[in-house]
């Protein structure tokens, strides 16, 4: 009995064998691998699950297009749960074991921050696809951002406030982490400079659902603007509850509200007014954006986000600057320098300064009818060229 | 604007108080903390929402919701904690949390990732008060009914009928009320047969006042359930109602005065850190501890 184990067991062994070998010589040219990580499960499972459909979707785009100058890329993704040590962990894996020569991070900036250096020290390329916080690409030259940094859009929405709505009285609410801190404090600096007056300034933690003490609250106040740093849960509840208790003023909000599925859907009609900064700009009329959300909507169900699409242009700008300076992680990131006007779904890519950040312009979009839609935008060099320290 | 805060407060206490009045029956008999209570809050949520969409009445969902949750209840402690029983708590707190992350990855599997709303044109048989200083919405009227509708239920169960005398024997020793002659197994079947229906409700409100159920919606009742238990003394039913609405209020007074200097949930924690500085016993003892 045992015996018969044992040359089963054996056998095996050398069909595995066999067949591996015969894989490595007749097997066809070995893909390139590209890594990529998101929050699968966890608190921002659905900003993940949106991530990963626009990734696949970018590979697969790529691959029926002919690969890179004939050759398949492959997608190795891992679930990063929304924590940091997890991600830490998968880029040691990406960058040790899985052989990928470049990373799009579809995640937060908190697991983006953390696993960067990681990316750094093994020389792969990371492109964080929509993390806000500055040291994400302070980390060194192969980390680059493909969103804006948060300075970028605080002052942005800044510029709408004041120049665009008129506003003299803000009350501010943001969410307590990464995100929230660096939009909000750069958005009152920039709107304090132009003479607005802040009333009021609250954060919540992510998660929140009760907001109504704190509207009541901001109700008394009478801002001419409600500014909130929220993501698409948190804000959804935010416009809700508003509009419960009354507090009528212009509503403004941020790229983190900007999904389909999450906010739109859950705040219904009366989101209506409400006008937010982001990345993408569904009334364009250019073929990349119209072709994502036909694309994306026909393979998934539903329309795409800006994390998405965040996402869909890093491997996008990966595919070209692979097939026009080479595959190795070394060419990639020098190649990723050298990118200029590229027409990307998120904007025209004007370029990646020395810092590796992201130049082009601010979407505003206006919530009309329950669905975003073009209001604004801002191409000011002065507010929305990225910091280059 | 006062009373505006108030009202808020004990909405949000009311809410509190049926969605740890779960887990404070559980841990009133069998002293485990359920942590597994939040999951049936969430999927119980769900199982509220499907019903609804499928049926159409409120009231048919709730109970097919609350039901569902308690047989779930009745599985839960035959299968996970009566076995578990004799062993550290430790183990049972482990298993709990472990089983409270499985179903929220269950859900997300079988449901998705996204945020799911109740259909906009839910019909309530009652409206709103609305004036130019005060605001009581319709759901908040839903939630306040129906908070006050199970505590009374609940009150009435345990002091007036036979198997609540049977439930606060047990409470009070299970070994003892097993000598005797109470089937101690029917009365911790029905202990979380109640308790997870109550938890199984909390998340059907929430989700109806909120219009917002997700997967991760029990993470934040699963420890802010905890201060409550611990505020309104271990297990005390009368104690947990009277800790989630003292909570509610402070943390509504504190956001919409002070301001939210720090996150609301942890507003919780502090004043059950302050409170047991000054009655380390809890607001509300058992007497029998």
């Amino acid at each position: 009995m045992l015996n018969f184990k044992k040359i089963g067991l054996m056998g095996l062994v050398t069909v595995f064998l066999l067949v591996s070998s015969f894989l490595v010589v007749y097997g066809a040219e070995k893909p390139i691998k590209l890594g990529f990580f998101a929050p699968i499960t966890g608190p921002a499972a659905a900003d993940g699950e949106s991530c990963l459909q626009a990734a696949q979707l970018a590979i697969k785009l790529l691959n029926e297009g002919g690969g890179i100058n004939g050759t398949q890329v492959e997608l190795v993704y891992y679930d990063d749960a929304f924590s940091p040590p997890q991600a830490v962990i998968i880029a040691q894996k990406l960058t040790t074991k899985d052989g990928v020569v470049a990373v799009v991070s579809g995640s937060y900036s908190h697991t983006t921050r953390a696993s960067a250096e990681t990316y750094q020290n093994a020389k792969i390329p990371m492109i964080s696809a929509y993390g806000v916080h500055p040291d994400i690409t302070r980390t060194g030259d192969y980390i680059f951002r493909q969103s804006f940094v948060g300075a970028v859009q605080g002052r942005a929405a800044a510029e709408v406030a004041t120049k665009l709505l008129g506003g003299k009285t803000i009350s501010v609410i943001y969410v307590n982490n990464d995100f929230g801190n660096e939009l909000s404090k750069s958005f009152i600096e920039y709107a304090e400079k132009k003479g607005v007056k802040i009333l009021s300034v609250d954060s919540f933690s992510l998660g929140e659902k009760e907001f109504t003490p704190v509207l009541t609250k901001i109700k008394q106040e009478n801002p001419d603007i409600l500014f909130m740093v929220a993501y698409a849960g948190e804000g959804a509840q935010i416009i809700l509850q508003a509009d419960a208790i009354g507090l009528k003023c212009q509503k403004l909000g941020t790229e983190g509200v900007d999904s389909t599925m999450q906010f739109l859907k859950v705040a219904g009609k009366k989101a209506d007014g409400l006008i937010i900064t982001t990345n993408l700009n569904r009334d364009s009329e250019r073929p990349e954006v119209q072709n994502f959300i036909k694309a994306f909507t026909a393979e998934y169900g539903y329309a795409p986000d800006m994390v998405g699409a965040s996402v869909f242009d890093a491997f996008t700008v990966l595919g070209y600057v692979m097939k026009n300076y080479g595959t190795s992680p070394e060419e990639i990131k020098n190649g990723i320098y050298k990118v200029k006007n590229f027409p990307a779904v998120t904007g025209i890519i004007k370029g990646y300064n020395e810092l590796g950040e992201v130049t082009k312009t601010v979407q505003v979009q206006k919530v009309v009818n329950g669905e975003f839609h073009y209001f604004s935008e801002i191409t000011d060099l002065e507010i929305v060229a990225p910091p280059t320290l | 604007m006062l009373l505006q805060q108030i009202i808020n407060g004990i909405v949000v206490g009311s809410v509190y108080s049926l969605t740890a009045m779960g887990a404070t029956l559980v841990y009133s008999i069998l002293r485990i903390l359920d942590i597994a209570n939040a999951g049936a809050y969430a999927l119980g949520a769900y199982v509220g929402l499907f019903s609804y969409v499928a049926t159409d009445n409120l009231l048919l969902s709730f109970l097919i919701g609350m039901i569902a949750m308690g047989i779930w209840g009745i599985f839960v402690q035959k299968f996970l904690y009566l076995p578990l029983l004799g062993k550290s708590p430790l183990i049972s707190l482990i298993t709990s949390i472990g089983l409270f992350i499985f179903l929220g990855d269950f859900i997300r599997l079988w449901a998705g990732p996204q945020i799911k709303d109740f259909p906009a044109d839910l019909k309530l048989p009652f409206s709103g008060i609305k004036t130019e200083n005060l605001t009581i919405m319709s759901v908040w009227i839903l939630v306040l009914l129906t908070t006050a509708i199970l505590l009374l239920t609940l009150w009435y169960l345990i002091t007036k009928t036979k198997i609540g005398l049977a439930w606060r024997a047990t409470a009070q020793d299970l070994e003892i009320a097993k000598a005797m002659g109470i089937n101690v197994n029917v009365v911790v079947a029905f202990n979380f047969f109640l308790g997870y229906s109550f938890a199984a409700a909390a998340g059907i409100m929430i989700g109806i006042m909120y219009n917002f159920i997700s997967p991760t919606m029990g993470d934040v009742p699963a420890y802010k359930m905890l201060a409550i238990i611990v505020l309104g003394g271990l297990g005390n039913p009368v104690g947990a109602v009277v800790a989630a609405m003292l909570i509610g209020l402070i943390e509504t007074l504190v956001g919409g005065y002070i301001g939210f200097f720090l996150p609301r949930d942890s507003i919780a924690f502090i004043a059950v850190i302050i409170i047991l500085l000054i009655k380390p016993q809890g607001l509300f003892v058992r007497k029998n501890i």
